[in-house]
């Protein structure tokens, strides 16, 4: 069916029971075919429902919906936790004839006070659908027939709010913040220990997606959802309480090769553990955290709360460590093979400086460093207390969170002075603000609109480099400016350092043509993005060695996605596609949950603050400079959760396979 | 700005929500779960309903007055007809999972949700859902407070006020949909931060929160002819009373509760002011004997749910507090001795039972320290509020009782400085009074001491005290937010006191947790009460402990003198380390998690 037969979608009403349209109508694209052999029927979400099939019974659609509905209220306030159990016990009524007609002037009262009245966006938006049906298609409302009552009904409910479906990992944002509002911290690390482990890391150096989805941007500020993470992680373990992770009730004995004790290695390390199957982790260095601990100086991430939830949560899980392993120069993947793996998960990133491509580039040079490299040897200074010192004067060239670590770790390395060139503007950085805001207090000098054009070598050693003055072009026609030298405008600055920091690459010596895993030009592992197998069978991969240099939180749900693969094949030989990856897809491309508007604004309520040291001091030290919110702070902060919970619900003409199973 | 409600054009600041312009133009609309004087809108409820109209708008919205800033512009309609039907549903609602066995709620009488109800013209319920908690098993541990989670509307206020007044952070939301409710961190009183000060239960809006009820016990001791019954009232009891029988706040009802409980059947009435008087003579004493040892600084013991913080929250500072017994339990301990030796009784036939502002005091009854040989010093511990309860079941209006007098010849008289026990700084000025006194060997000049007598939350005040100890530093606080932060600074050395007086209750014991409710307010009668205790102390022959005759004659022919080795066993107390850490235990969060909610 490539049309709706009929339905309403942001006010407006479809109606082609009578008549089939000209042309084929599109209001969600993929929504009638997205589950295999399986025809959608009907479609429920807060912006409206389309209907597919003539023969679905709209009163069921609706029945199911509130159904689910009323589960997900969370009873906080009256007319959700009551009124969606009332909804849904009037359309049962009325679905099997137990009701009269006029019971649907009572339903659509309720699904209107429902709408209007409830507290949170759960319930501003569960019942809304149901309300403009009933204002638009009563007629369609019919108890079911004695063939309807016959069949089992096809459901699948997804609920997620716009900060959940814009994170890589999926976490219930709304959740963990319920728990901090409601004062329990540990279930709110739970919330986040339930996909991935490594929350106080990820509550310290997230990119946070959520925050930039969040509707409360529009009003006054997102809600600190990093900040309360934190918080909840730090609390949760603070005052010398430790972690009680359950250990799996089942030992499986299928193990499993983990390599590259990274974010992605780690989390899927911890969620096949959880699954009860043995897993060893090979890592090149020589503690676990990957990028997380070598690439993010501890004044960001201290190295003992990474180690919490990497290292030593995963040996307490049963995990085993391989360090100073490297895959492709200590052993192969058929070595693994031969030792008894029943899968692998390849995850060990993409940890090489890429070169400036400049005149006199040279990787061996002395004073030539690529970001990676410099913050290794920053890493190993400040975990193993190795020599390495950093004097006179340090040019970094990059824009992102490389360059923004490597001129910060060279300031608290005691460096003369410490310059960043940029070839763009500093609005054009793709560096957090933060960081960008923290390097000016820090005193690093920036020099935009400038580009590197060559080293300046003496004695066999980088002295200079010669920088090229930028300008911006006419915007184009994506409505974008470039930037092109300036003929003529070179000039040398004087330096003892300079750290190409404009982006990593994934090693291509670490797979070889014979390993049997297809890699892309870019030397990044090809993968099925759904499943996140490798062309080799038994081998999943995921993290930044699939998808170059990204961030935590994508190879965080690698990882767990990974581990998911790795659980489904090694129980039952293949895996399939989830019925929500197929939802999330279907959200994503049709851009189902962006920006919506707060139409009433709620009562005005500051952003906390996070507090932190002060700039002239920290400079001194490798110790972190954010500090927790107070437990006050993260009360007020989690109250402005506005709680944007959606549920969209798919009727389909047959159960799903997976919820068959499930029974 | 300008907008206008029901036609009336006013003026308002931006960012005030539509209740308080409502409410500054004395236009009432319905609210339940909203407590204004802990500054609470949690907009739960939504009954405070109103119609808005914009411009450029066609349909009105319906809007919640609590949470909901007003808007230049807004035309707001408070009483149309589509909004009371709204109110009307959403109490509808409310009630359906709501137990609506009002006869057996301990809220009967003066409820808040019925009042709502009431409020909206509420007419029929025509659906229920009791699934939430038809399964509950009553909790009865024995604990000071039960929660019931069928007569709790998820407002919050006993969070709120926890959290924000007392600074205990001791319960969390728990629940999910109809189950919803709340809980003790920790799952029950002990593990929990909870010291039982009741402030949840003074703003609970129905029955969910409050007192395990301990009259039926006491009936069936007055029902027992071999039992002699023992009653004594706090301080507070007489200044806080008398508004459950209709009477105006602070009124002063001794006489009439005495010749109520004579009424009722009990065998001798004591007063509790006469254990204070004792308590001063003992703490006094201890006070003098750590400040010559420079041993400071000390804190009173008269408050459980503040002996229960120190215990809980921080149990090094346990050395810091007053060995001597409260005043309650000073006057069980002393019944049972000197008052059963004197009046021939057998103790163990004997039932002390107190009356109290205050729920910790049903605790501090039960700790083991307070029981010998499984003999109570303190066998039941009664709130206002059941006191109440009491009289009601055997028909006692107190208004109608003609007022009578203590004829108890050992422990009942009372002076001026126990009476003003029940008050923030009353305990410091009793003591001071006698201090004074046993360094000077006279009396202190002026006995109100005003430099004492402030109203903030934490006081503090230089007070000379003459003799080899002249000038000392004193600090009161009443209410447990105060209290910790003052705490705090002591641990860290920034400030030093020798003497410090806490009330965990803010208001001190004439507000406690164990006082009458009050309904859409939070202690509004603190002032009026207090006044009415400088008054009995004014009034009172005797300003001074040592100057109660019955206390002189219990040190003479019982005890000997303060801190002798028999006061010493009988009157001091010790102290335990009640600290909990628990690990974050996530077998049990995911439990939990799966419970609430199928993602």
């Amino acid at each position: 069916m490539n049309y709706p037969i009929y339905g309403m979608w942001d006010g407006q009403r479809y109606d082609y029971r009578r008549k089939a349209p000209k042309e084929p109508v599109t209001v969600v694209s993929g929504l009638p075919t997205l589950f295999p052999d399986n025809p959608t029927r009907g479609f429920i979400a807060d912006r409206g429902f389309l209907v597919f099939d003539g023969q679905a019974n709209l009163t069921q659609m609706f029945l199911q919906h509130m159904t689910r509905s009323a589960q997900e209220s969370c009873g906080r306030c009256t007319p959700c936790r009551v009124g969606t159990q009332r909804l849904r016990d009037l359309l049962h009524a009325y679905a099997y004839d137990e009701a009269p007609a006029a019971v649907l002037d009572e339903i659509a009262l309720l699904a209107q006070q429902v709408t209007e009245t409830s507290l949170c966006g759960m319930g501003q938006s569960c019942a809304k659908a149901l309300w403009q049906a009933l204002t638009a298609f009563r007629d369609e409302f019919r108890p079911l027939t004695v063939a309807q009552c016959a069949q089992t009904p096809g459901y699948f409910g997804y609920t997620t709010a716009p900060c959940i479906e814009v994170c890589p990992s999926k976490v219930d944002v709304p959740k963990y913040i319920d728990g901090v509002k409601g004062g329990k911290f540990d279930y709110a690390l739970g919330v986040v220990l339930e996909k991935y482990s490594m929350a106080a890391s990820c509550g310290r150096v997230c990119v946070r997606f959520c925050e930039d989805a969040c509707r409360r941007n529009a009003v006054d500020g997102a809600v600190g959802i990093r900040m309360l993470k934190r918080y909840a992680a730090d609390t949760a373990l603070s005052g010398g309480k430790s972690l009680k992770i359950p250990l799996p009730e089942v030992q499986r004995k299928e193990r499993v090769a983990v390599i590259g004790a990274g974010p992605a290695g780690i989390t899927c390390a911890y969620k096949l553990l959880l699954e009860g199957f043995q897993v060893d982790i090979y890592d090149a260095q020589k503690s676990a955290g990957g990028m997380a601990s070598v690439g993010i100086p501890s004044y960001r991430l201290p190295k003992d709360v990474l180690k919490a939830e990497t290292e030593i949560l995963i040996r307490h899980l049963g995990g085993r460590f391989f360090f100073d392993k490297a895959l492709g120069r200590d052993f192969t993947l058929d070595d693994l093979t031969a030792q008894g793996y029943q899968a692998v998960f390849l995850g060990y990133g993409a940890s090489q400086g890429t070169l400036l491509g400049v005149k006199n580039e040279d990787p061996t040079l002395e004073g030539y460093a690529s970001g990676v490299d410099f913050l290794l040897k920053v890493h190993k200074y400040v975990e193993y207390g190795l020599p390495f010192e950093v004097t006179g004067d340090v040019v970094v060239v990059g824009g992102g969170n490389v360059a923004m670590d490597c001129v910060r770790s060279a300031k608290r390395m005691g460096a003369r002075s410490v310059h960043l060139v940029y070839r763009r503007t500093v609005e054009d950085m793709p560096a957090e603000r933060e960081e960008v805001v923290a390097c000016g207090q820090e005193g690093i000098h920036f020099h935009c609109l400038s580009n590197p054009s060559s080293l300046v070598i003496k004695e066999g050693r980088v002295v200079g480099v010669e920088l090229l003055t930028m300008r911006q072009t006419e915007l184009d026609a994506r409505g974008r400016r470039s930037v092109e030298p300036v003929p003529g405008t070179e000039q040398v600055m004087p330096c003892d350092l300079v750290i190409a920091a404009i982006g990593q690459q994934v090693d291509g010596a670490v797979l070889r043509p014979e390993d049997g895993v297809t890699l892309d030009k870019w030397h990044c592992i090809t993968v099925n993005p759904d499943t996140l197998e490798t062309s080799r069978p038994g081998v999943f991969a995921g993290g930044d060695c699939v998808l170059g240099p990204l961030t935590l939180v994508n190879a965080l749900d690698h990882g767990d996605r990974a581990a998911a693969s790795i659980c489904e094949y090694l129980l039952t030989g293949g895996v399939t596609i989830k019925p929500e990856a197929r939802v999330q897809q279907m959200l994503a491309t049709n851009k189902l949950l962006l920006k919506e508007p707060v139409e009433i604004a709620p009562i005005p309520r500051d952003r906390a603050h996070v507090p932190e040291l002060p700039a002239e001091s920290r400079v001194r030290h490798f110790k972190e400079v954010d500090g927790c919110l107070s437990k006050e702070a993260a009360y007020e902060e989690a109250k402005r959760c506005l709680r944007c919970y959606r549920v969209y619900s798919l009727s389909t003409a047959r159960p799903l396979a997976h919820a068959a199973a499930a029974q | 700005m300008q907008a206008s409600i029901n036609g009336q054009s006013i003026e308002f600041k931006p960012g005030q929500t539509i209740l308080q312009v409502a409410r500054e133009h004395d236009i009432f609309i319905p609210t339940l779960c909203e407590l204004n004087d802990i500054d609470h809108a949690p907009g739960t409820c939504r009954v405070c309903l109103v119609e808005v109209r914009a411009d450029g708008e066609d349909a009105p919205r319906f809007l919640t007055a609590c949470d909901t800033p007003l808007q230049a512009g807004w035309q707001v309609l408070t009483r149309t007809a589509q909004v009371q039907d709204m109110r009307r549903l959403q109490l509808e609602m409310t009630m359906a999972d709501h137990h609506q066995s009002c006869s057996t709620c301990k809220r009967n009488g003066n409820c808040e949700l019925l009042a709502a109800a009431n409020s909206v013209g509420l007419t029929e319920v025509r659906f229920h859902y009791t699934q939430g908690w038809e399964n509950d098993e009553p909790v009865d541990e024995g604990q000071a407070i039960i929660y019931d989670r069928s007569r709790c509307i998820r407002c919050q206020r006993c969070v709120a006020v926890c959290r924000n007044v007392q600074n205990i952070d001791s319960l969390e939301l728990a629940g999910w949909g109809s189950a919803a409710g709340i809980r003790l961190k920790g799952g029950s009183v002990e593990p929990s931060p909870c010291v039982t000060c009741g402030q949840c239960v003074m703003v609970c809006p129905t029955g969910a929160l409050s007192e395990r009820d301990q009259t039926q016990e006491v009936l069936d001791y007055l029902a027992d002819p071999a039992i002699t019954t023992v009653f004594q009232m706090a301080p507070a009891i007489r200044v806080g009373f008398g508004e459950e029988f209709g009477l105006p706040p602070g009124f002063n009802v001794e006489g009439q509760i005495i010749a109520a409980l004579r009424k009722l059947g009990a065998d001798i009435i004591l007063d509790t002011n006469f254990g204070a008087d004792v308590v001063i003579m003992e703490e006094g004493t201890e006070l003098l004997g750590r400040l010559r040892q420079k041993k400071g600084p000390t804190f009173t013991s008269c408050c459980p749910a503040w002996i229960t913080f120190i215990e809980k929250h921080y149990p090094d500072m346990r050395p810091m507090l007053s060995s001597t017994r409260s005043p309650q339990q000073t006057l069980g301990v002393i019944a049972k001795t000197y008052l059963a030796e004197r009046r021939g009784i057998d103790p163990a036939r004997m039932r002390v039972i107190s009356i109290m502002p205050c729920t910790a005091k049903k605790e501090e009854a039960r700790r083991p320290e307070h029981i010998h040989d499984g003999q109570a010093e303190v066998d039941v511990v009664l709130t206002m509020r059941e006191f109440a309860h009491l009289l009601r079941r055997e028909g006692i209006d107190l208004k109608h009782m003609a007022p009578s007098a203590y004829d108890d010849p050992y422990m009942s008289e009372y002076s001026g400085a126990g009476a003003i026990f029940g008050t923030t700084g009353g305990v410091m000025e009793a003591a001071l009074r006698t201090m004074y006194f046993v360094v000077n060997g006279k009396e202190l000049e002026h006995v109100e001491i005003g430099q004492l007598r402030g109203f903030e939350n934490v006081r503090t005040a230089h007070v000379n005290l003459g003799g080899e100890f002249g000038e000392i530093k004193v600090a009161m606080c009443h209410g447990l937010k105060g209290t910790r932060e003052l705490v705090e600074e002591i641990r860290a050395g920034r400030v030093d006191f020798d003497f410090v007086e806490v009330m965990a209750c803010p208001g001190g014991c004439v507000d406690g947790g164990g006082t009458l409710r009050s309904k859409k307010a939070y202690l509004p009668h603190a002032l009026k009460r207090r006044a009415t205790l400088y008054d009995i102390d004014r009034h009172t022959k005797a300003r001074q402990s040592h100057n109660n005759h019955q206390v002189q004659r219990l040190y003479t022919e019982f005890l000997g003198e303060p801190h002798s080795d028999k006061a010493h066993h009988l009157l001091h107390t010790s102290y335990r380390d009640r600290s909990v850490v628990r690990p974050a235990d996530m077998q049990a969060v995911w439990g939990e998690q799966a419970e609430e909610g199928i993602k």
